[in-house]
């Protein structure tokens, strides 16, 4: 009931540029003098700085397009943002995507760029992980084994219980950081993962099968009290408030690799990327209802220019040259092959999934006794 | 019979909605209707801790061209106004130390749009050298449960802020209680019930209380009286720059809760606005300015592009979970009020004076009737009398009245609240002012009281709507209360402004017992005794 509340209020409006600063130096836009089109998209809060980007914005001009946006969570744009305001859709995820496709009868959807789901944390926690089974050695490097970890999550693991913890004596629960599941995208990539280990290594295709799963993997959200609402929040506290505040948590693999590649500083010595196994992606798919959001998408999927400033917030693009040569460039810790992939669940089965742990939310009310 | 139910239901309601909106505090100006706009204005509905950073802020204007005007409110009263859209109106964001109480309110999120974290103070203990010395904490790591067990013995006293009123309070008791639960995960209502126990020997050890973490630290650096605080990282980092003999800070090594102070967009504010939103918080976060913050505030900078300079130390933070469910948050402030503290003695010298009649003692019998449970806000229920606490009515006018005092139990207080809903509405006027021959019975009183039961902490309410014009004036009061024993002048008196108040005289009143003033002037009157519930 809530979320349908909150949907029209919860959008963010990004302003681009004022239409005057456009229009007046409409000449410098390399595009001729042609008076732009401009294309609106509602989009998940991770692509914005993509579009906030003064490059990608003249790049976009270059071929007569001002393309504006506004930020919505992956959920409401499948399910309750009006999509009539707009050009395109653009959500995180295929199911989602998938579904906007068929209730808006487009032809088409292009998925430009991906992301996979990814771990940040810090090196005395992966040692301590990895003596407790949860980090494992594979082909591909470390990797966090997502069984092992529901497993110690079942028996309530704490920090400081861990056999010979003395880098991190946490009188904390082992728990991943993340987002809140009731709101945020990765959050769901998450659910996706762990939902196909609950599963029994399958992904969940059936109503029958998500109540045990969502026991089995609604306390990893629940027992870490309050989480945000976005990812970049809790990735910054892992960047600005170290390991004492974030000792690892759940981000798109994009967030850490565009820091990298940034060159900041704001990765230090002691931090880790590892990969969750199985990892899934979060497909960022574009869904156009107009002749010109056809050609934003086609430019994002075809034209190099595009691909390269992705590949510099972050993302893997269809071409993995562009990611590979920043990667190799910046010697950044980012899988070269990834191995342990698995497909989230279609969106209604991933609806349930959250329902019920949104049920488990609202259950824990009831005060004892 | 039905019907009257409904009305007067109806009523309280309409009582309680107008008692949210007014509950700002007392001597700002009205924070439901927003402060003034402009072109390039963002209006800022703020905790009042962040008054440090209005200098910095004004600088804002000429570097990135945006006028921040802040009004202040309290972290429960915000949230409450905020999560019913009682702000969209008067603000374009929001800026209080933290969003976690206000987004686990139902709705509350719809009202936000962006959030974004300016800065972080973890909340900590500082306690005196000499006395962090005796306890070994100077150089080894401690934990809450250390923490709580000396306080259990008695081995040193403490102050901190009304979790109801501050959120260094909430955030200090929601840290201690994770930290004594033997848990390890996010706190539900029965783990509530299990650390009572453990929450009642720390707390044990609070000797002072306040509805701001400012007064908390002034009080400190003025009077001492305590050997330490439970206080934001920054505030106490402030304070030693005053203070001859610095606070030993005591980092917990089992876990902290953190203030991130995210200026938070309102989901109601315009294209225009959100423009300048985000105008405020590139500039706020740009390198320069997080060194500023750094540097005035002593908050630590949330960019990692600044780093933390050596003021903070090189302890690891670990941050303790905090609670999913609102029922939880309100739950563990609950059971500190009425089961968990010290409890109180409140004493209430009342001015029914002949000057008082009409609305001024409607208004007087309405604010005493909203701290018997008839307002049902948060804010409102947290205000209440207390289970275990001693009320006690001492009206005046031309002669103190005689002392009436209501004992609440601790559980079931119902009956007792009706007892005393039916005193205040009893309440008459007539006859002259005799303030001082009446704060001297309460003295005097407060000082049986604390014979009686010498651990509780007691305090006095003055409301008076004038200038003295019967029996004992302010010097012979003076004299009197210097001649008191100790035990007795540490009794605070906080001081109502109201009416026609002699406000240089109330104030050097309340500068002499310790206590301090609030103007109820242009405000409500409840809502004036609803902050003031915040010191007791």
């Amino acid at each position: 009931m809530k979320r349908w509340i909150g949907v029209g209020l919860g959008l963010v409006l990004v302003v681009v540029v004022a239409v005057a600063v456009v229009w007046g130096n409409r000449d410098d836009d390399g595009n001729g003098g042609r008076e732009l089109v401009t294309v609106r998209g509602v989009i998940g809060s991770e692509k914005q700085a993509f579009f906030d980007d003064p490059q990608v914005k003249a790049a976009f001009a270059r071929h007569g397009l001002r393309v504006e946006v506004d930020v919505a969570g992956t959920r409401q744009i499948a399910t309750s943002v009006d999509l009539g305001k707009y050009g395109f859709a653009f959500p995180s995820s295929v199911p989602a995507a998938e579904k906007i496709r068929q209730d808006r009868g487009a032809a088409r959807t292009y998925a430009p760029f991906y992301s996979p789901m990814a771990i940040a944390t810090f090196d005395p926690i992966v040692d301590l992980l990895a003596k407790a089974g949860v980090v494992r050695d594979s082909a591909q490097g470390q990797v966090f084994d997502i069984g092992k970890y529901l497993e110690i999550v079942k028996n309530g693991a704490r920090w400081d219980k861990l056999p010979g913890n003395t880098a991190y004596p946490a009188r904390k629960r082992v728990l991943l950081t993340t987002t809140d599941i009731r709101t945020s995208n990765s959050a769901a990539m998450y659910l996706a993962l762990m939902s196909y280990v609950a599963n029994g290594e399958n992904v969940v295709s059936s109503p029958e099968q998500v109540p045990a799963v969502v026991e089995t993997v609604g306390p990893t959200f629940l027992d870490q009290g309050y989480s945000e609402t976005t990812s970049e929040a809790p990735f910054e506290d892992y960047l600005a408030l170290g390991v004492g505040k974030t000792p690892m948590v759940m981000i798109y693999e994009a967030q850490y690799a565009a820091r990298v590649f940034a060159g900041d500083g704001s990765i230090r010595s002691g931090m880790r990327l590892i990969y969750p196994a199985p990892t899934v992606l979060s497909k960022h798919t574009l869904v156009p209802f107009t002749p010109e959001a056809d050609k934003v998408g086609d430019l994002l999927t075809r034209d190099p220019e595009f691909a390269a400033l992705a590949a510099r917030h972050g993302f893997r693009t269809a071409d993995p040259k562009a990611f590979a040569d920043l990667a190799a460039k910046h010697r950044a810790p980012v899988a070269t092959e990834l191995v342990d992939v698995v497909e989230p669940p279609a969106f209604a089965r991933m609806e349930e999934l959250i329902a019920g742990i949104e049920r488990m939310y609202a259950g824990s009310s009831t005060p004892a006794g | 019979m039905r019907r009257r139910a409904a009305v007067r239901t109806a009523a309280a309601l309409a009582l309680a909605a107008a008692l949210t909106l007014a509950g700002c505090a007392a001597d700002e100006p009205e924070a439901a209707e927003g402060p003034p706009d402009g072109p390039g204005v963002l209006r800022v509905l703020a905790g009042s801790e962040l008054k440090d950073l209005e200098p910095l802020l004004a600088t804002a204007a000429d570097q990135a061209g945006v006028t921040f005007s802040l009004r202040y409110a309290g972290t429960l009263d915000g949230a409450e106004m905020v999560a019913s859209g009682g702000a969209d109106a008067g603000y374009d964001a929001i800026w209080f130390s933290s969003n976690r109480y206000l987004s686990l309110i139902e709705g509350a999120n719809a009202r936000l749009s962006t959030q974004t974290k300016i800065m972080a103070s973890p909340v900590l203990l500082g306690l005196d050298q000499a006395k962090a010395e005796e306890l070994g904490w100077t150089n080894k790591q401690v934990t809450w449960a250390d923490i709580a067990k000396a306080a259990g013995e008695g081995r040193f006293t403490f102050g901190m802020t009304n979790p109801a009123s501050s959120n260094s309070g909430f955030s200090a008791l929601v840290g201690v209680a994770a930290a004594l639960s033997d848990a390890g995960e996010a706190l539900d209502a029965a783990a509530i019930g299990a650390v009572t126990p453990r929450l009642k020997e720390f707390f044990s050890a609070q000797r002072l209380t306040s509805g701001s973490s400012g007064w908390l630290a002034d009080v400190y650096a003025a009077q001492g009286g305590v050997d330490g605080l439970v206080n934001y990282e920054s505030v106490l980092l402030g304070l030693n720059r005053k203070l001859p003999r610095p606070l030993t800070l005591i980092y917990p090594s089992d876990g902290v809760v953190t203030a991130d102070y995210p200026l938070t967009a309102l989901a109601s504010a315009s294209p225009e606005k959100k423009e300048l939103y985000t105008k405020a918080v590139n500039w706020l976060r740009s390198p320069a300015v997080q060194k500023e913050i750094m540097t005035r505030t002593d908050r630590r900078p949330i960019v990692p592009a600044v780093r933390p300079d050596s003021r903070f130390g090189t302890a690891s933070l670990v941050e303790l979970p905090f609670p999913n469910r609102r029922d939880t948050a309100d739950g563990l402030i609950d059971a500190y009020l009425n089961q968990v503290r010290v409890p109180a003695q409140a004493l209430f010298v009342l001015d029914t004076s002949g000057s008082m009649a009409g609305d001024r003692i409607e208004a007087l019998r309405g604010a005493l009737v909203t701290l018997t449970g008839a307002d049902t806000s948060a804010s409102g229920t947290f205000s209440r009398f207390r289970n275990r606490e001693k009320v006690t009515m001492i009206p005046f006018s031309t002669r103190p009245g005689s002392p009436q005092g209501f004992t609440l139990p601790g559980s079931r207080p119902e009956p007792v609240l009706a007892e005393i809903k039916g005193y205040a509405e009893g309440l008459d006027v007539s006859g002259g002012t005799a303030i001082y021959d009446a704060l001297r019975v309460a003295y005097e009183e407060a000082g049986r009281q604390l014979a009686a039961d010498p651990g509780r902490y007691t305090s006095i309410v003055l409301m008076t709507d004038g200038e003295n014009t019967d029996g004992s004036d302010y010097e012979e009061f003076e004299r009197f209360y210097r001649a008191l024993p100790e035990a007795q002048r540490r009794v605070r008196t906080f001081v109502v402004l109201f009416g026609e108040s002699d406000v240089a005289e109330m104030t050097e009143l309340a500068r002499l017992t310790g206590g301090t003033t609030f103007d109820a002037r242009s405000g409500s009157l409840a809502a004036a005794f609803k902050e003031i519930r915040g010191y007791q």
